[in-house]
């Protein structure tokens, strides 16, 4: 048993005191020792009794005591116990003040601390345990500098000096220079190997800052070696042990953890790991326990931070994002906003940011988390997601694929790129999609039916419709779709086509469930199947596309898409009534629907119910809220200009009303969607109602170039408005071919509103055939367009009479005006005929006047005809009069020539055998010369006939030419009448136009108003024909259009100026409305996914 | 059942080819293909070469349509101008002129027995009913008009027929009319029966099914072929599928199939079993304007024939079996 003894003054005598039996109160000791005068150092013994069997408050009383300044003057000489008990003192308050969490009481440590040493110093300046002491003041203080310069000072002195090692390797430490502090470490070790764990515990954790685990593992061990119940080797073990991610590792470490624990509960780092380890295990009470003692104990900003962290997951785990995001900010408040120090509760921050919807604010602190692990890919997803949120796509792409890149097996983030790239790059975004599937599927996960169907939804819009199918199909999975899919079970649902018509009929899936099979159709899966049928739409195959928006009705009765494609069905079969009825049962739904309205007013439009039209389609873009939606407002500008050109009375004041405001609302969608290609349409032809047709061309050319971009964008009308323009420039060429690719690329070429345009251009460009057969197309295609009928009457009459006129013309081509005219006279008869019957709208009177017209001409032509045919038989005599002649002449000559060359021939002959044979000879020549003679003539006669023809050609054509003259004149006379009764009409027009020629003129140059012009100027076009002689062509334009506004079937104008343009409104409705609705659905699924997001 | 081409010939019409049918075979001749042209010529052809056998001309305006007596002897051609020419498929002499004004000519078929010829009489929304031995006109079927005219109907083009069928036991006459709904008539009474509803849009073809008197086929611009059954007034299916207006639907002899020509450029043959598109050949370049199956019997032709004509001035044969 320890003890001291005092000795008693002036005595040999010693008090003993024993150590462990120290008095309860110290004023009884510090007595004895006062009174006894014992030694500064026994002072201190005692103290340091009390101190270590934590009697801090007796220790203080000694020291204090021990330091009075009684004390100081009588032991005066004693300098070296002196500085002794104050560092002891100072040491005392440094660790009191290290200790404190109450900021203003540790200063007041600190501040005593610094009292004592400097007193210490006073005693002696060089004494190096009173710079050490500083030295650990400082330290504590986090000076870190100045601590170092006090240790150096006692180190100068003392190369060894062990606590000076000590101080200034912590001090390195915490500079983070652990190799230095390492090697001060070690030094200690050298000089006094028998040095107590604590040292051994500053290698180990050097070893560690400096990733030397097992050493540091070795160092930890032998402090737990020499003391069992170190606290921070046994935390520090354990963390090592946690930090190999092992089960049977981590399970030790905890046991460590709860070991240091036991022995002492306010160590903030096995409190944190604690804290850690049973957030894991959701014992959320005891994390919160665990943290807030922690956070009680401790003033280490790291730690604290930690044990914030560690708060505020719990309280995100469990929900309450209030307080998750406070502690969140706490933690990261602790450690100065220094996110490369620690991360984790950035990343927390911005979760809960994100799930109270401060985005801006997450994505700053996703961004400095990414900034730490800049391939985390964690952090990367979820900054994709914030960006797209922020609409900045192309950052959102940059870090998704960052993301795809560092893990190409991620399906998620695979997920969310092609989410985000849907809108922008189908391309990519189906790549990704299809990386997912697949890379679910290799690990047998399921594939969520929203990325089938996205994928189903790209392929449609490319345009790839089976695949989109197939991906559909798979995004449906087994179903009762598949008994109306599949061809072979079709029997069953075969039926089911007939009641297509009775939309309402459940009757169907009634009885297949009566037959015992199951009709469901789960949540997740109604718009795939939507898209289905909409695909199957787009393949022509309307009737199953039906059947499955009537399951969704039937099973979703709200489905107010389902409703609306339905009525676009039946509006594509022109069944409007059924389709008006859809449509309002879907307006039941939602009286406010934009898409409904809007639908319903174009179909008022179809019904010709103008009035209601207008009404519904403002209620439309009203319910749009604020015009956001330029359907509506685009359906009204429509409106506009058709009420524009359907004026029966064609009133110039309102007709230009209505254009304005019909251009006003097209300016209106295009200010608020710059490139909405519909309102740029309607825009440019206002333009070209008004003749700016340079304008008007240049920006249909480019809506023509944006539809052409998409395969959802199918504008034919920019196709029909282009050739219109060529058409009033008079670049006929091209208008035709326009017209032409236009039919056939868009039209399956069955539209007759556009064979008459085209056959209009032929008739402008005089090319009377085509003209007649195209008219004969499109009345073969619309049987009951006796307007048509009219219309051929009118080009054959015109062919006619331009072939009688010309000044060269052979009787064959008088032969066929002749037909010709005789046809017009049975189509006009026929029209005659059936005006009593009401079947058409014509004037009887009029077709009457054409009739005779006609009739007048055959005769004329007749008389034409007899002439020319006369003359061709004069011709032809003559021509066989001078053939005979000069077949004569010719082989007269040709005999001539023969008989001179037979003649020479002779001579030669004679020469060589004149002498020998004379006679014979001679006598056998004349037999050679006869028989030569009579082939000679033959070949001659052939011969003459080619020439003859030839020549007889030439004398034909020549006399035409000379006939013609004269045949003018014929005509001249008996044309006479005629010709004044047209310029008559025509004086007559020419008045009218001048009166209103602002509203003429623009009506002729004007080549938009879709059908109105080609119509009218068609049917005008035997007024035309009958000025065609005299008039110049632009004269005769004008002339022809006021005619035709007088007396043409004006209802018949009406009727398909509506039919022209109303097909894109009605493009869109079907098909941008189906766009809208798989727009829609990707939002939905959009929504899925964030939701899955934040529990990561 | 399948198609399987045989032969086409590109051009041969000069203009688009807009009816054909089958000519019976006789006994002295094998079947042979009737068309009608655009071009104002009605040309024959042999099977299964499509040798040129004849061409008619004489009609002014295009040929809209052809029809053949089951006799196989003589044959009816109809063309804009609304005139008929009856001729002796043989020699091509003319045997009548039919017109019957101010009614137009549309689509023509002779009764199964070959005794009457009905024309659809278009605008006059009317068949005229010929007698074939002296080639009078024995009847006309009107369709009733409605008894209120509605104020919006101001022509009453509406009910303007276009196409028409016999029965097969030639006691109902079928005609489709250019605002979709079908009339059937009893011809012995001369009675209007009923109307059979389901299209909205023109319809130019229809044809009976040649086993079952009762089933009736239409084609419509409304891209559907219906089922009805005539009698009961119901429609019994509704086939989709063609892109564009559906222009002509014939039913193979056996009953088991039907084909149709559309606007989209295909032919398409339809299993009536599973009432679905079996195939489609998309051969033509433009309109099929019509299809025809041959009908049996004759020699020289071995089993069943599909000829089809389209815009494209081409006809083509195909092999049914």
């Amino acid at each position: 048993m320890a003890s001291v003894y005092i000795p008693v003054q002036n005595s040999e005598e010693e008090v003993r005191v024993v150590l462990d039996q120290l008095p309860r109160d110290a004023s009884d000791i510090i007595d004895i020792l006062k009174a006894e005068q014992a030694s500064l150092d026994l002072w201190l013994i005692i103290a340091r009794e009390y101190f270590k069997q934590g009697k801090v408050e007796q220790f203080r009383q000694i020291l204090e005591e021990g330091s009075s300044p009684d004390i100081d003057e009588y032991y005066a000489d004693v300098r070296y116990e002196r500085i002794a008990i104050l560092n002891a003192l100072g040491a005392y308050y440094c660790y009191r003040g290290k200790i404190e969490t109450i900021q203003s009481k540790r200063e007041e440590h600190f501040i005593q601390a610094t009292k004592y040493y400097n007193k210490a110093s006073r005693i002696d300046m060089h004494e190096p345990s009173n710079w050490i002491g500083k030295g650990q003041l400082l330290l504590a203080k986090g000076e870190l500098e100045q601590a170092s310069s006090a240790f150096r000072i006692v180190l100068d002195g003392d190369r060894d000096n062990v606590p000076a090692l000590l101080g200034q390797a912590c001090v390195e430490f915490n500079r983070g220079h652990y190799s230095e502090s390492l090697s001060l470490y070690r030094r200690v070790l050298q000089i006094f190997p028998d040095c107590p764990g604590p040292v051994r515990l500053g290698i180990g954790q050097c070893q560690y800052k400096m990733g030397h685990f097992e050493r540091a593992r070795k160092a930890f061990d032998r402090v737990l070696q020499l003391d069992p119940e170190n606290v921070e080797a046994l935390v520090a073990l354990a963390v090592l042990d946690l930090q190999t991610n092992e089960a049977s590792r981590t399970r030790k470490g905890m046991e460590k953890m709860r070991q240091a624990f036991e022995i002492y509960p306010y160590c903030p780092m096995a409190l944190n790991y604690l804290a850690n380890h049973f957030f894991f295990t959701g014992q959320h009470y005891v994390v919160e326990q665990l943290t807030e003692t922690a956070l009680a104990v401790t003033n280490h900003g790291p730690t604290k931070s930690h044990s914030y962290y560690n708060l505020a997951r719990s309280y995100h785990s469990k929900g309450d994002y209030a307080a998750a995001l406070r502690y969140y900010n706490q933690s990261v408040k602790e450690i100065k906003d220094k996110a490369s120090d620690f991360v984790f509760p950035y990343f927390g921050l911005g979760q809960v940011q994100l799930k109270l919807g401060d985005i801006n604010g997450a994505m700053s602190n996703f961004e400095k988390v990414l900034e730490v692990y800049p391939d985390n890919c964690d952090t990367l997803k979820v900054l994709g997601h914030v960006y797209a949120q922020l609409n900045e796509t192309e950052k959102a792409q940059e870090v998704l694929k960052k993301a795809t890149k560092i893990d190409p097996h991620d399906a998620q983030a695979f997920l969310d790129l092609g989410e985000l790239l849907i809108m922008s790059d189908t391309a990519t975004a189906l790549d990704a999609f299809k990386t997912a599937r697949s890379l679910l599927k290799k690990s047998d996960q399921e594939v969520l039916v929203e990325v089938l169907n996205n994928i189903g939804v790209i392929h449609f819009e490319r345009e790839e419709l089976e695949v989109a199918l197939e991906a559909f199909k798979e995004a449906l999975g087994n179903g009762v779709w598949l008994r109306f899919l599949d061809v072979k079970s079709k029997t069953t649902a075969a039926d089911a086509g007939a009641s297509i018509l009775q939309y309402k009929d459940v009757q169907l899936f009634n009885r297949l469930e009566a037959d015992g099979v199951e009709v469901e159709l789960p949540w997740n899966k109604v718009t795939p199947l939507f898209n289905l049928a909409r695909l199957l739409e787009q393949l022509h195959n309307t009737g199953t596309a039906g059947i499955f928006y009537r399951l969704i009705l039937f099973k979703y009765p709200g489905y107010i898409d389902a409703y609306l494609r339905l009525a676009a069905i039946a509006k594509s079969r022109n069944n409007l009534q059924l389709s008006i009825e859809l449509v309002n049962e879907a307006l039941k739904l939602n009286n406010k629907c934009p898409n409904a309205l809007s639908m319903l007013g174009e179909l008022e439009l179809k019904n010709d119910d103008w009035v209601k039209a207008k009404e519904t389609l403002r209620a439309a873009s009203e319910a749009t809220d604020g015009m956001k939606d330029s359907y509506a407002t685009l359906a009204l500008g429509n409106w506009n200009y058709f009420a524009a050109l359907r004026n029966e009375k064609r009133n110039p004041k309102l007709e230009s009303t209505h254009l304005e405001k019909a251009h006003q609302l097209y300016t209106k969608v295009l200010l608020q969607h710059k490139s909405n290609i519909y309102a740029a349409n309607g825009a440019g032809i206002v333009l070209a109602e008004k003749g700016n047709f340079d304008v008007a061309k240049d920006l249909f050319t480019q809506v023509q170039e944006g539809a052409s971009g998409s395969s959802f964008v199918q504008m034919p009308d920019v196709w029909i408005n282009l050739a219109h323009v060529y058409f009033a420039q008079g670049n006929n060429a091209l208008a035709i071919k326009m017209y032409q690719n236009c039919l056939r690329n868009y039209y399956h070429n069955t539209d007759c509103q556009i064979f008459l345009y085209l056959a209009r251009t032929y008739y402008e460009a005089e090319e009377w055939q085509d003209c007649k057969k195209t008219l004969l197309r499109a009345i073969h295609l619309a049987p009951s367009n006796y307007t048509l009928r009219f219309d051929a009457g009118v080009a054959m009459q015109k062919f006619s009479a331009s072939t009688l006129q010309k000044e060269k013309r052979e009787a064959n081509e008088v032969r066929s005006a002749i037909v010709e005219l005789e046809n017009a006279v049975r189509v006009f008869s026929q029209l005659s005929a059936g005006a009593n019957l009401q079947i058409h709208g014509f004037d009887e009177k009029k077709i009457n006047t054409h009739v005779d017209y006609c009739k007048h001409l055959l005769e004329a032509a007749k008389v034409h005809l007899e002439v020319a045919e006369r003359e061709e038989q004069q011709k032809l005599q003559k021509e066989e009069a001078e053939r005979q002649m000069s077949l004569a002449e010719k082989a007269r000559r040709k005999a001539e020539e023969q008989r001179k060359f037979q003649l020479e021939k002779r001579k030669k002959e004679d020469e060589n055998k004149r002498a020998r044979q004379q006679d014979e000879d001679f006598e056998r020549v004349k037999e050679q010369w006869k028989s030569s003679t009579s082939s000679a003539s033959k070949r001659k006669d052939r011969l003459d006939i080619i020439d003859d023809d030839e020549a007889g050609g030439h004398s034909g054509r020549r006399r035409k030419k000379g006939g013609g003259k004269r045949r003018k004149k014929d005509k001249s006379s008996k044309f006479s009448q005629y010709e004044e009764m047209e310029e008559g009409e025509a004086e007559m027009d020419g008045h009218e136009g001048d009166d209103g020629h602002g509203s003429y003129y623009r009506e002729e140059k004007d080549p938009a108003p879709q059908d109105l012009l080609a119509a009218a100027g068609l049917e005008d076009s035997d007024a035309e024909d009958e000025e065609a002689a005299a008039a110049a062509i632009a004269a005769r334009r004008r002339r022809a259009l006021s005619e035709s506004e007088e007396d043409e079937p004006v209802e018949e104008e009406g009727k398909q100026q509506q039919a022209g343009s109303p097909e894109s409104g009605e493009m869109q409705v079907s098909d941008g409305e189906g766009a809208a609705a798989s727009q829609q659905h990707h939002h939905q699924d959009n929504d899925v996914d964030a939701g899955l997001d934040d529990e990561d | 059942m399948k198609l399987a081409g045989i032969k086409s010939v590109e051009g041969a019409h000069d203009e688009s080819v807009w009816a054909a049918t089958w000519v019976p075979a006789t006994s002295s001749r094998p079947a042979l293909l009737l068309t009608g042209s655009l071009d104002e010529t009605v040309k024959l052809w042999k099977s299964d070469d499509l040798n040129l056998a004849g061409t008619n001309t004489g009609h002014c305006l295009g040929v809209v349509s052809v029809a053949a007596h089951p006799s196989g002897i003589i044959a009816a051609s109809a063309s804009l101008d609304s005139f008929v020419r009856v001729f002796d498929v043989n020699t091509n002499a003319t045997i009548a002129t039919l017109e019957a004004p101010p009614s137009e000519v549309w689509q023509m078929q002779f009764h199964p027995k070959g005794t009457k010829l009905a024309v659809a009489g278009g605008g006059s929304a009317s068949i005229k009913v010929w007698d074939t031995s002296t080639w009078k006109l024995t009847s006309t079927l009107t369709i009733p008009r409605p008894e209120v005219p509605k104020p919006s109907d101001k022509n009453t083009s509406k009910k303007f027929v276009l196409s028409v069928a016999w029965s097969p036991d030639g006691r109902t006459i079928a005609c489709g009319s250019m605002d979709g709904t079908i009339s059937v008539f009893d011809v012995a009474r001369e009675k209007f029966m009923h109307h059979l509803e389901g299209h909205s849009m023109p319809v130019r073809s229809l044809v009976y099914s040649p086993v079952d008197p009762r089933v009736l086929f239409s084609a419509s611009d409304d891209a559907h072929i219906h089922m009805y059954d005539a009698e009961g007034k119901s429609l019994v299916s509704s086939m989709s599928g063609h892109a564009s207006w559906v222009l002509s639907v014939d039913a193979s002899p056996d009953g088991n199939a039907i084909a149709t020509g559309s606007s989209d450029r295909t032919v398409r043959l339809w299993d009536l079993k599973m009432r679905a598109a079996l195939q489609t050949m998309s051969n033509h370049t433009d309109q099929v304007w019509a299809v025809t199956f041959c009908p049996p019997g004759g020699t020289g032709v071995r089993g069943g024939r599909l000829a089809s004509v389209c815009d494209d001035k081409s006809i083509s044969l195909y092999d049914y079996s």
